[in-house]
């Protein structure tokens, strides 16, 4: 039996859900393909931090335990991968996404029936030297992936409907993809202390967007809020300590061999910012994303695993 | 015969677009091509360079299989090789169809000593410090036009007609003409929109030299041109390719005097102009009565060279050592202008000068469109040199792309190494303007692009209160100039677009001893 309260409540969240497809711009009624699988799913877990020298298979591992691609990407998908590909460094600088990290993404996205996949970032210095040095247009072609660049047309002003972000001009490819597996790399910045997951949707808007430091916090969350990617893959092979966003002194580079894996931004944000010696609670975007009810900041709470993995 | 001819302009011509094109970023910190090659066989480019800064560099010896060659065969590089040539062959060809044997044979044959003339101008005012040459030599001037006149406006019109297309928006047309247009940005199109200052001034006296083909055809090579001038002093005893009027057969109707590119007047017999002879083969090929045979000989065949008048040559190099002073009396000879940028690896300003032909490789090639040609920056002596504009675009803290393009070592090769100890100038706050310090609200943009691995913008932080009486850290930026090179990315990104907040200038220059601004460094 269904009582009136709990069907108008569903009718409620069907209608938010077609106005948030919509408002995205993707095909809405597209049905899932992918059958279900016979066999009991692996137990899912909301966020898995995984350790391992190889990326590959901890990333593989992560998603894994987070539900599998599958459950992520369905077939005939056009998925856009988003790493930071924002600086002229290489992997070993930790100032841009692990190739490896954002390669084993973009493979697994076509195994799971992705239509497409494309890699792209509107980078901060020289985006020729930037997908190149970062060895992330290499790595994500050689997955398969369309890795482009962000030309001026492809962005188009979109409202944001965001606390501090209304019209702005958004990346088109992010705003036609039919799913955004987005995948910072964990490292120190000069405003915000750390940047993370939510931050790293700052690749996927154009105009001013210097000026979104003004009222950072807010505007991240507000990114998060409207994008909200399916799934986050936090790179920490190696995270970059002082000097960031941009870094470019190997004394500032750790190396952890971790990724982690989660669709709940906020919660993958606490985990990252632990790793910096930063208390989830005194990190701004993520009360304001619990607030805005974008996920948790318990990031140690029901649904966290943390394996070693090779 | 003259097909073979045409075929060698052509394919020259070719070869000098694709190496253009491929002055550019291709994805490799080397370039590894030679974009630079026919600066390398261009022996005024290096005749003036070695006169004017006594270095000498292995590269000129190059230049010297162009005159080697040219001894032999005389200016077949005007007609042959030469990419202005190749241009300046076609536009005139519109006036060359209208010229009758004579009566409008559209000469002027007086005029054909003033390019020895121009060519003793550059070389005295070389020999005095003044490298002039590259704003006439023809490959410089052609890459300088081309880059910073005319491709900018041809990657407008192109990208204009793309993006149209694309704004459409119609289905399965515009997402195919949007993967056109990606897969020509970067290849045959630039990365991004050229931009550069005075495009409309460098275009338009390109446009002017090419409009000259309506008094005369190739009146450039004919009457201007130093480097023609050059190599006809060069080639004048030509024994490779002389023509050969054989009067017993010549019916006299000035046919070749007309297709003639180069006004070197095969007719009548004994007055062929060895030293203005493109070798473009046409006397020959239009001769309706066989008479004109181009071959190796040593015997003369006449000499109509006209004469150097002598009043004319020391009156060449009395201007030459005339204007020197007067440019050399400019006020950047006391104080240097602060917006003076060069890019890294450029020797110090009166090295600089004298090597830099104003070729404009390195604006072409440079990453970010941050070099420009100077206006008065450095005199009018420097006219055209690179300088950085950093609100335009910034020196790219990895590369090094200018100083692999320099034909003369202006900008002298360094390693990307190297390159990042390289101080070009120091950047400044002005605290009216910065957000921070102006409007007490945090920014750090220019902290986050600052490319030193140690960086060279720090903070300084100090409690204040927002608009809403919460208590909040505000970053105030400060420059450390041990550690500032200059690159210019805290201008370039500064979000006080029109007067940014942050401005470079060239104080503190590595390669200047009197830019130093503290004793320790």
């Amino acid at each position: 039996m269904i009582d009136r309260r709990r069907f108008i409540l569903t009718l409620a969240a069907g209608a938010a859900g077609m106005l948030v497809s919509k408002g995205r711009g993707r095909a809405s009624a597209a049905p899932r393909t992918d059958k279900p699988s016979i066999a009991t799913p692996p137990p899912k877990h909301e966020l898995a931090v995984v350790h391992g020298t190889n990326p590959d298979l901890a990333v593989r591992k992560a998603v894994e335990l987070v539900g599998g691609m599958p459950s992520f990407v369905s077939r005939g998908d056009v998925v856009l991968v988003k790493p930071n590909i924002g600086w002229d460094r290489t992997p070993e600088q930790a100032a841009t996404t692990n190739p490896a990290v954002v390669a084993a993404l973009v493979a697994m996205a076509l195994e799971a029936g992705a239509k497409k996949v494309i890699v792209a970032d509107n980078t901060c210095n020289d985006a020729r030297r930037s997908y190149v040095r970062s060895g992330i247009g290499e790595a994500a072609k050689a997955a398969g992936a369309d890795v482009v660049h962000m030309e001026d047309r492809h962005f188009v002003k979109t409202n944001l409907k965001g606390e501090v972000l209304k019209d702005w001009l958004c990346y088109r490819g992010a705003l036609d993809a039919d799913k955004i597996i987005n995948v910072p790399i964990a490292k120190h910045h000069g405003l915000s202390r750390v940047t993370l997951s939510m931050k790293n949707l700052m690749g996927v808007v154009g105009g001013s967007r210097n000026l979104l430091h003004q009222r950072l916090a807010e505007s991240v969350v507000d990114l998060a809020a409207y994008f909200r990617p399916q799934l986050t893959v936090l790179d920490a092979v190696r995270i970059l300590k002082a000097n960031g966003p941009q870094g470019g002194s190997m004394k500032d580079v750790e190396r952890l061999d971790t990724v982690a894996a989660s669709a709940d931004p906020v919660r993958i944000d606490a985990f990252g910012v632990t790793l910096f010696g930063i208390e989830p609670a005194d990190f701004r975007p993520i009360s304001l994303g619990e607030k805005r009810g974008l996920g948790t900041g318990e990031f140690r709470g029901a649904g966290f695993v943390e394996v070693n993995v090779g | 015969m003259k097909n073979l001819r045409r075929a060698s302009q052509i394919l020259f011509f070719l070869l000098f677009i694709y190496l253009f094109v491929q002055t550019e970023y291709k994805g490799r910190n080397e370039l590894g091509l030679p974009v630079r090659l026919f600066l390398d066989f261009d022996p005024l480019v290096a005749l003036s360079s070695l006169l004017a800064s006594h270095a000498v560099r292995a590269i000129f010896l190059l230049s010297l299989v162009t005159v080697a060659l040219t001894a032999v065969l005389g200016r077949f590089f005007c007609g042959w090789v030469c990419p202005l040539g190749t241009i300046h062959t076609l536009v005139g060809r519109f006036r060359m169809r209208a010229l009758k044997p004579g009566r409008n044979e559209g000469r002027f044959p007086r005029l054909r000593p003033v390019k020895y003339f121009v060519l003793v101008f550059v070389l005295v005012a070389a020999v005095f410090g003044w490298n002039a040459a590259g704003y006439l030599d023809p490959i410089s001037l052609t890459i300088r036009s081309l880059a910073i006149g005319y491709n900018p406006a041809i990657n407008k019109m192109v990208r204009s007609f793309f993006e149209f297309a694309y704004a459409l928006d119609i289905p399965r047309v515009s997402p195919a003409v949007d993967g056109l247009y990606s897969a020509m940005v970067g290849t045959v199109l630039a990365f991004e929109q050229p931009i550069f200052r005075q495009t409309l001034l460098i275009a338009s006296l390109f446009t002017v030299i090419l409009g000259l083909n309506l008094l005369a055809p190739r009146f450039w090579c004919r009457y201007l041109c130093p480097l023609g001038a050059l190599l006809g002093l060069v080639g004048a005893r030509q024994i490779g390719a002389r023509v050969a009027n054989d009067a017993s057969k010549c019916i006299s109707c000035r046919k070749c005097i007309v297709a003639c590119q180069g006004d070197a007047t095969p007719f009548p017999s004994g007055r062929w102009a060895s030293r203005e002879c493109l070798v473009c083969w046409n006397c020959r090929d239009v001769c309706p009565a066989d008479a004109i045979s181009i071959r190796p000989t040593t015997a003369r065949t006449g000499d109509g060279n006209v004469d150097l008048e002598r009043r004319w040559l020391l009156a060449s190099g009395a201007g030459a050592i005339l204007a020197v002073p007067v440019l050399a009396s400019g006020v950047q000879r006391k104080r240097t202008d602060p917006l003076l940028i060069r890019p890294p690896g450029a020797l110090p300003e009166r090295d600089f000068l004298r090597r830099c032909v104003k070729c404009g490789e390195c604006m072409k090639v440079c990453l970010t469109n941050g070099l420009h040609p100077t206006f008065l920056e450095a005199g009018l002596e420097g006219l055209w040199t690179p300088v950085l504009v950093p609100r335009l675009g910034y020196c790219e803290y990895n590369c090094n792309l200018c100083s692999q393009v320099c034909p003369t070592g202006a900008i002298r090769p360094v390693s990307v190494e190297e390159k990042h100890e390289i101080r070009i100038g120091l950047a400044f706050f002005d605290t009216n303007r910065c957000i921070p310090y102006a409007f007490g609200r945090n920014c750090i943009v220019c902290e986050e692009h600052c490319p030193t691995p140690e960086k060279a913008i720090v903070f300084v932080e100090e409690e204040a209160l927002d608009g809403d009486g919460n208590a909040f850290i505000l970053k105030k930026p400060v420059v450390n100039p041990d550690l500032c090179i200059g690159c210019g990315v805290c201008e370039a990104k500064c979000p006080v677009l029109d007067m940014p907040a942050v401005r470079v200038s060239a104080i503190n220059e590595s390669r200047s001893e009197r830019s130093r601004l503290f004793l320790n460094i």
